[in-house]
């Protein structure tokens, strides 16, 4: 196969994925903020919540990381 | 300029990004530690399975010292075990209530620090076994199969079954794919993190050996290794108290909805 589009490939997978997955985690822990100064008292439960929701996005981009790591590595 | 680029020559020398693409593949590859045949077949043991081996005999053999002569007060060792102890069961007391916890912590406490341990082993230039697929997968299919259990201990029969039908009957087949999920989201999660990590650090021993592999080390090496250990401990819990809240909340409406009919 054409390494170069491999390689292509597996570039654009992760770059897009940790695009989303940076938008994703930042408008989390943007709300979290918020919901922080407007409520103090609720901090620590806000940050397990923000934990959970961190975890569960990550894992779109750790997919598309397996995934380009397999079209770097099983497709050569 | 020339000064720069002499430096780099010195510190990346001869390497090409062949040679650099060689090394990677050596550094990825499993490795066979041994095989041996039972029955005619040949059963080949990776690495990674030696490497696990360590780490339990170095997990059973931490638990049997520092669980050994327990006082009513505690002291020196004692202590700092029992914050670990306590700091898990109240991570499991975020979705259930405490007896419950208590009887789950076994479980959560022990993957969690099995996954930290055996992800710490990269410290000492081992490969950490999560780089095998094999061994994510193995965590994910057990950790499944005991949430699956423990619900079921908990809850009864009939709950779980309720909580399958929870918000909406039509949702069984959706809920159903989700413990089908589940499984693959963890071990794609751990596989992931951890591959991509001793992937990243391999490739910085490679290119530039000195000062920075410490540095990121730092991070890569022992604060996401151990990280990975607290998230699958802890998205464990999330799994059982979602059981637990679906049974509970199937519980309550079918109640209601009694109550109304009298």
């Amino acid at each position: 196969m054409d390494t170069g589009l491999i390689a292509l490939g597996a570039g654009l997978a992760i770059a897009i994925a940790a695009g989303g997955a940076g938008l994703g985690i930042g408008l989390a822990a943007g709300k979290a903020f918020e919901a922080t100064a407007r409520q103090p008292e609720l901090a620590g439960r806000i940050q397990t919540l923000l934990f959970t929701a961190i975890v569960f996005i990550e894992a779109t981009a750790i997919y598309a990381l397996v995934v380009s790591l397999l079209l770097i590595f099983a497709f050569r | 300029m020339n000064f720069l680029a002499r430096l780099w020559d010195a510190i990346v020398g001869e390497l090409r990004v062949g040679d650099i693409g060689e090394a990677m593949r050596d550094a990825i590859a499993v490795r066979e530690a041994f095989h041996f045949s039972l029955l005619g077949i040949r059963i080949v043991v990776a690495d990674s399975v030696v490497v696990t081996w360590g780490v339990m005999v170095l997990l059973a053999i931490a638990a049997f010292f520092l669980g050994r002569r327990l006082k009513e007060i505690p002291k020196g060792m004692q202590i700092a075990v029992e914050g670990l102890v306590d700091g898990v069961v109240s991570v499991c007391a975020n979705a259930m209530d405490r007896k419950l916890a208590e009887r789950t912590a076994p479980y959560v406490g022990t993957i969690g620090l099995f996954i930290a341990f055996s992800n710490l082993t990269s410290i000492l230039k081992i490969p950490p076994p999560a780089k095998n697929p094999a061994f994510a997968i193995a965590l994910a299919l057990a950790t499944i199969f005991y949430v699956i259990a423990t619900g079921i201990r908990m809850v009864g029969l009939k709950g779980f079954w309720q909580s399958l039908l929870y918000p909406n009957k039509a949702l069984l087949p959706f809920k159903l794919l989700d413990y089908m999920i589940k499984p693959i989201s963890l071990s794609l999660r751990l596989f992931g993190n951890v591959f991509g990590a001793f992937i990243l650090m391999e490739f910085i021993y490679i290119v530039v050996p000195a000062v920075i592999p410490g540095v990121l080390g730092l991070w890569f090496d022992i604060a996401d290794g151990i990280l990975q250990g607290l998230i699958f401990a802890y998205l464990t819990v999330i799994y059982i108290g979602e059981i637990l809240e679906n049974a509970h909340e199937a519980q309550a409406r079918a109640k209601l909805q009694i109550r109304r009919r009298t």
